[in-house]
Parts: C-alpha cells; structure tokens; sequence
C-alpha cells in the first residue's frame, strides 16, 4: 500500500518544518488537502482551535479526546487508527473513501505543531472514557 | 474558521489553487496546442493504476521529453527509465480517464515527496494531468475504451498501523511538557540581571496585526509593546479548557486533587489601539509574589516576545474576563484608530467596547516579558476606581467590577460536605467608615463571599485569620445586591500606590464597630448584634469542656501517671489551671424583633455578659433554669445561621470579631 505512507510522510515533512520555523510552509498545507480532502480543512480547524487532548494515565496509557465542533468530544485511540465519530464509521470503515476522519487528522497535526492539550488522569478515570463509549453505542 | 488560523490559510490557498485548475482546464479545451511552457512538465507512461481510499495511484515510468513525437506504441518500456508513483485525486482521475499504457503530461505545480524506506518516489499534486492524444487512432481508441468500464483495484487499508512522526532520536525530547509552562521561570525584566538578546524585529504596537500576520503558531520573530492593565492570578485549570463529557467534566476535579497549589500569573495588557489581549505567564510556586508584581508592574509598558495564542474568547463565553474589561473601557487617552496609514490624528476614544480577546500563552522555554520598570506609568493606564462601600452598594447594575478598601470584621469558611479544600468559599464580613457612620438605611456592614477562583496569597489567608485587618479588594464583582471575589479579582494588604479614589474615605475606622441590629430584615449568612431577655434554655446543647490555659487546645487528655491531672500534648505539659469553655443555648426574647423565637448559641468564654451566671452555675454543680431566666443579655455579636417563617425563628450564634 501506498496512501499510508505518503500520509505519513507529509505529516513528519509537517512536523520537521514547525520544529525548524514555526510555521507550515504553503505547499505542505496543499499536500494536505491533496491527501486529505476534505478532512483537511476542518482538521486544521480543530487544531487552531487547540481542540485536541492527549490523555495520559500513570501506566502510560494514552489515548486522544478531539473536542468536535459541534461540542461533542470524541475520542481517538493512539494504538491504532480508531474515532468514535461517526464519520469514521461511515468513511473509513464502511466505505475506505477515507484514510483517516479529521478528527484524527487533527491529533497528528496537533502532535506536529506541539499543539495538544495535556491531562493525566488515573487508570479508572481512563478505563471509563474508553467504557464510557461502549455505552453510548450499546 | 479562527482568523489568522491554518485552517483559513488553507482555505485562501484552496481557492486560488480551485481558480488556477479551472482556468487551466479552460484553457486546455480552448487551446489545441498543448501549453507553450515546457518546463517542469513532467512525462510518465502509466504501467499499473490502482485505488487506495478516493486516491489513484499509478505505477509509471518517466519518458523523455518529447511528447510531440511520442505515440503510445513507440514508447518502449526501457528498464533504465524511473519509476514513480504518481497519485491522482479522484476528480482527476475522473477527468483522465488514464489506462495501463497511457501517456500522461503533469504541468506544474505538481510536489515530489520522497519516503523513508521506499526508492520509488512519489509525485503529489496533480492537478493540472492531461492525457497525451497524439494520433487520431488513439483517439478512436479512446472513445470506445471510454464506453467501456475499466475495474480498477482497490486495496483496502490496514488501520492497524499508526504514524510514527518522530525520529527515534527525538523521542527523548518529546516530553509530555509541550503545553505546560515551565515551573522555574526567567522573566526578563530591565534593570534586572542580563537578558538574552533577541534577534527580534522591530517592536509593533498592535496586537491584532501581529495575531494575524503571524497565525496560531506562534510569534518568535516578533515584539508587541503593550501596556499592562492588571496583574492578577488564575488557578491553573482556567489555562486548560475543561472538557466535558455529557454532564461529567473532566478538568474540573482532577486539579482540586493535585498537591501543588496550580496558579498562573496573567496579565491583563492593552495596545496602542485599545485592543485588550489576557496573557498566561508561568505558573507561581508561591502566591505571595502576587503583590509585588501588582506593585512593579501594573502600570508600566512592556513588550512581549515568543507568545502564542491559546485561544480567540469572545463577550459571551468569557463573562468574568470582559467585566474587567469593561471596567477599563472607554480608554482614558485616545488610542490609534487602525488604518491604512498610522499618523496620529486617527485618534479616538469613541469606540465600542471590545467584542473579543485573545488569550496567549508561553510558547516555549524562556518567556520574554521585557516590563520597563524604571519607565512612567503608562498614559493609557487605569488604575482601579476605588470607591466607598456605600457608594458600591448603590451601584445599579449587574457583573460591575469595583474595588475598595475595609475592614474584615469576621472570617467564615463556607464548606460543604461532598466539596474538596480547594472548592471552598470564604465569606467575609466587612465594613468602612461609609458604611459606619450612617445612621440608618444601608447595612452597617457588607458580607463579600470569596470564591475558589479567586486566589488568595499565603499572607492574605494569615492576616484574615489573625486579626482585624484593612484589606483592599481590587476588581471585585458586584451584582444581584452582593460583592462576590471571582477570578481576576485580587486581595492585597496594602494600599495601592495609585487608586482615583473618587470620593472615597480610606482612612482608618475610629472608634469600635458596630453591627446592625437584629430585626425584621436580618437574613440567614449575616451578622449582627442583639439584646433580649432569656426565655429559655435548651439544656440539651449544655456542654462544656477544659481547654489548655497557655495555647486554647480543646482537646486535653489525662495524664498517664496522674489520672487526675490534665495534659495538653500541643504544649506537652500538664495543664495546672485550665479554662472551662461552656456553650450553651438559650431562647432570648429580642424587643427589636418580637414576633421570632430567638435561638443562639452562647460559649461562656467570649460572653460576658453571661460570664458570672454561668460560672455560678458551675460552682454550685447544679442549676436551676428558673435562675437564668429573666437574665438581660445584649449587647452580644452573632452570626445568623438560619431564619425560617414557619416556625418564625432565627438560629444565631455567639462570635468574636477580628
């Protein structure tokens, strides 16, 4: 496969240009929507927005809580490429139109930019997030 | 979209790049001839195509370039030639049409990007494909293929693999610090030790020009003078926004937890342009430092360097922020009108108060806060109107910040049972010589509740407990008939060194304090004094207990070798002569509000006045309630915990004031 590591690619060409000058040169913007689609747009959104969180408990367990636009938080696992947004459900695992939804587009960008939020949370306030899913699903 | 965010970028450079394919594909249509500038163009014949999400990859081989001679059969594969991938979106590709074998032309801009691990690179940004028909047989050709569907694979991504971003190398460096302000901070002050030189440009007067020249990124290159409005403290949890889920939120209770106290020092800064921006310093291990930087800085001019922006809050998600804003607006000198050109007769105050207001925050490392301290008070500055307490009581209007100057009579700390330490709220009872000195019609004294986002210095907390003290409350809230401490307000112990004290009387009160009188209007969470007679007594709330004579410890124990004796293990010494503290209920019969059944709660060691009768009754190990009845009582200090109609009764209790 291909598409993957092009993303993966352009998201590290990303992070070393904000390491290096603070700033995300025009053509890498362009890469992304080239890429990305219409995640593009709204990913970066969330991130000027500083809508993304990454959640640490002390075992080391992470996982990322996107506030959407729409208020509701979401929450993306950082061992593998999972949003509980619908959008995911539909793009990216019914359809494969899409590689990623924004929202976890939005978490790489963050990382890159160095702009997530932190919080450190105990083992049982991170077991709920993840439970607390499975509830709204059930 | 967040003005002067990538995500507008994005979408400006979106536009041009729609407007540029558009006018392209126009052209191509219009005019035969393929496009006269050669350069950058790249030639690739397509070998394989394949689909992954909504792209089209296609495996091809680099030609020569000499695409007017070049017809599809005689371009031979040549093992020597390059390969590439060259990806399409799915409009292209819809466009194209493109097949194994095709000849495709890719006019700039088109991007290479080059993998880590792969050889073959990848070519990006191909918007601007066309397809190479060079002989009418292929064109034919063309037409019949494009009635017939080509399947074209499809591979199906794993999820399972994440993106890696970081080298290996970094990942000592990527700590979990990114957003976190350093704990041990450099403020950069003049006059103070050596600062790092800059390489910064020159300094810029307006902050929104800066916001949106330079984007959510951050400002490195760039200084902003300002002048600083207010100094205050935030607790830490205001800086992060508190996530909710449903009706849990997060943010909120975890931080209570934390040990460290997590306060923030913020400065409340103004541009030449009148334009208000809150700035999120480092976080402050001690509280006490609050007052002096009030002291050096509020006032002066300063120029920031190496902030970014935390977040665009706007009048109606950020209430407690714009009150203080509002209380600076209108601006006391003219600010500059922004405009094409900045002379300075584009001058004025005549402007709506603002609707929106950045909050920056630390970028990285050393935060460059360079405050003049030598310099002048700044013209732009306002200092906090401090006003008696009569006049702010009779201030008609809702969320008004104030500030002024009294005395704290009593300290009472609200706590309530499921609420942790740091939610608590402090209710302060306190009075000044407008307030004392009327005769009747406003309450002799005020009740100021503190809240837990208000941030209270070491020093204030001690001084509040120890004795009655002058306290200045800077920007407090008035509203809804009370003065309420919120974030930004701040609790100082001396008196600022420039206030428009308007009117206001800050000398010291002459003479004892006195407290309303109980009556009709008295409410639950007051104070106020009272005299009655003694109805009755509530012998079940009788209760007295020995207290250590040298430091008050109401916990004595019995001594291990003299069961007799008393031991107080705080002073770790026997108690010889200690203090018998006795509380006791009575009913009172109050004249100044005859229709309640007046309950208070008296302790023998503070009241006098029932001092010698309670005493007595000791002695004498017996008591006789026909012997305390009839008793006057007055003029006793008390603290209403209760009043309720139905019975009509008031629960009061018995205190000293500071």
């Amino acid at each position: 496969s291909t598409l993957p590591a092009v993303a993966e690619e352009l998201l590290r060409e990303i992070r070393k240009a904000f390491q290096e000058t603070s700033h995300v040169p025009d053509d890498l913007l362009l890469g992304l929507k080239f890429i990305f689609g219409p995640s593009a747009v709204p990913a970066l959104d969330l991130v000027d927005q500083r809508s993304v969180t990454r959640v640490r408990s002390p075992s080391g367990r992470t996982l990322y809580q996107v506030l959407g636009s729409s208020g509701k938080l979401y929450t993306c696992y950082s061992s593998c490429h999972f949003c509980t947004c619908p959008a995911f459900g539909f793009s990216v695992l019914q359809k494969s139109e899409s590689l990623l939804c924004k929202h976890i587009l939005a978490v790489y960008l963050s990382q890159a930019m160095g702009a997530c939020q932190e919080l450190a949370v105990s083992e049982e306030q991170l077991t709920n997030i993840l439970l607390a899913e499975e509830e709204d699903e059930g | 979209l967040c003005r002067g965010g990538l995500a507008e970028r994005l979408c400006r450079l979106q536009n041009r790049e729609r407007s540029a394919i558009s006018f392209w594909r126009h052209q191509c249509i219009s005019d035969d001839k393929i496009l006269s500038d050669k350069s950058g163009v790249l030639t690739v014949k397509i070998l394989e195509i394949f689909e992954e999400c909504t792209i089209q990859v296609a495996i091809c081989q680099q030609l020569e370039q000499s695409p007017a001679t070049l017809s599809p059969e005689d371009a031979v594969i040549n093992a020597e030639e390059p390969i590439l991938k060259v990806l399409f979106t799915r409009e292209t590709a819809a466009h194209l049409k493109s097949r194994p074998q095709d000849v495709i032309h890719i006019y700039p801009p088109w991007q290479k990007l080059l993998l880590q691990n792969a050889d073959v690179p990848v070519i990006m940004n191909t918007y601007f494909s066309q397809k190479v028909l060079l002989s009418e047989h292929s064109e034919a050709r063309e037409k019949t293929y494009g009635l017939t569907k080509t399947l074209i694979r499809k591979n199906i991504l794993s999820l399972a693999q994440t993106f890696r971003l970081d080298d290996l190398d970094d990942k000592l460096h990527q700590g979990s610090s990114e957003n976190q302000v350093p704990c041990a901070p450099q403020i950069h002050n003049h006059g103070d030790s050596k600062q790092l030189p800059l390489a910064l440009s020159a300094v810029n007067d307006s902050l929104l020009e800066m916001v949106e020249s330079q984007g959510a990124v951050g400002w490195r290159d760039v200084q902003v003078r300002v002048v600083i409005q207010r100094v205050y403290c935030l607790p830490a949890r205001e800086g992060c926004r508190s996530h909710t889920q449903g009706n849990k939120p997060l943010c909120a209770t975890l931080i209570a937890n934390s040990d460290p106290p997590n306060v923030r020092l913020c400065l409340l800064v103004q541009d030449a342009y009148g334009m208000f921006s809150e700035v999120q310093l480092q976080s402050l291990s001690s509280t006490d430092d609050i007052e002096q930087y009030c002291r050096r800085w509020e006032g002066k001019s300063c120029c920031l360097a190496g902030m970014k922006i935390l977040q665009r809050t706007t009048r109606g998600r950020a209430l407690g922020l714009f009150s203080l804003i509002d209380s600076l607006w209108p601006p006391v000198v003219p600010v500059k009108v922004p405009g094409q050109s900045q002379d300075s007769e584009m001058m004025t105050t005549d402007l709506p108060p603002p609707s929106f207001c950045y909050i920056l925050t630390v970028q990285s490392g050393e935060i460059h806060v360079e405050v003049d301290e030598e310099e002048q008070i700044s013209n732009l500055y306002q200092p906090p109107a401090v006003h008696g307490l009569k006049e702010i009581l009779r201030i008609d209007g809702c969320n008004e910040r104030c500030s002024f100057w009294a005395q704290v009579l009593y300290r009472r700390l609200q706590t309530k049972h499921n609420v942790p330490i740091d939610q608590r709220e402090i209710l302060l009872f306190v009075t000044d010589s407008t307030l004392q000195n009327v005769v009747h019609g406003i309450p002799k004294v005020v009740a100021v509740s503190v809240t837990a986002s208000c941030v209270l210095s070491v020093e204030i907390m001690e001084a509040l407990s120890a004795g009655s003290r002058l306290v200045f409350f800077k920007d407090a809230l008035w509203g809804n008939g009370r003065i309420i401490c919120v974030e930004r307000t701040v609790l100082l112990l001396q008196k600022p060194l420039l206030c428009s004290a308007a009117g206001a009387d800050l000398s010291e009160l002459t003479g004892p304090v006195r407290l309303d009188e109980l009556d009709s209007t008295t409410q639950a969470s007051s104070v106020c004094a009272l005299r009655g007679t003694v109805v009755g007594v509530n012998e079940s709330t009788a209760f007295s207990w020995p207290t250590c004579n040298r430091c008050g410890n109401g916990k004595l124990e019995l001594c291990p070798q003299d069961r007799e004796l008393l031991y107080c293990n705080q002073c770790s010494e026997v108690v010889t002569t200690p203090v018998l503290k006795m509380q006791l209920e009575v009913f009172l019969s109050c004249p100044s509000r005859s229709q309640s059944t007046v309950k208070v709660k008296v302790w023998h060691e503070i009241s006098i006045a029932l001092f010698v009768l309670l005493t007595m009754l000791l002695f004498l190990q017996t008591y006789e309630v026909q012997s305390v009845l009839g008793k006057e009582v007055g003029l006793l200090n008390c603290y209403v915990h209760s009043v309720t109609s139905h019975p009509n009764c008031v629960a009061l209790e018995e205190i000293a004031l500071l």
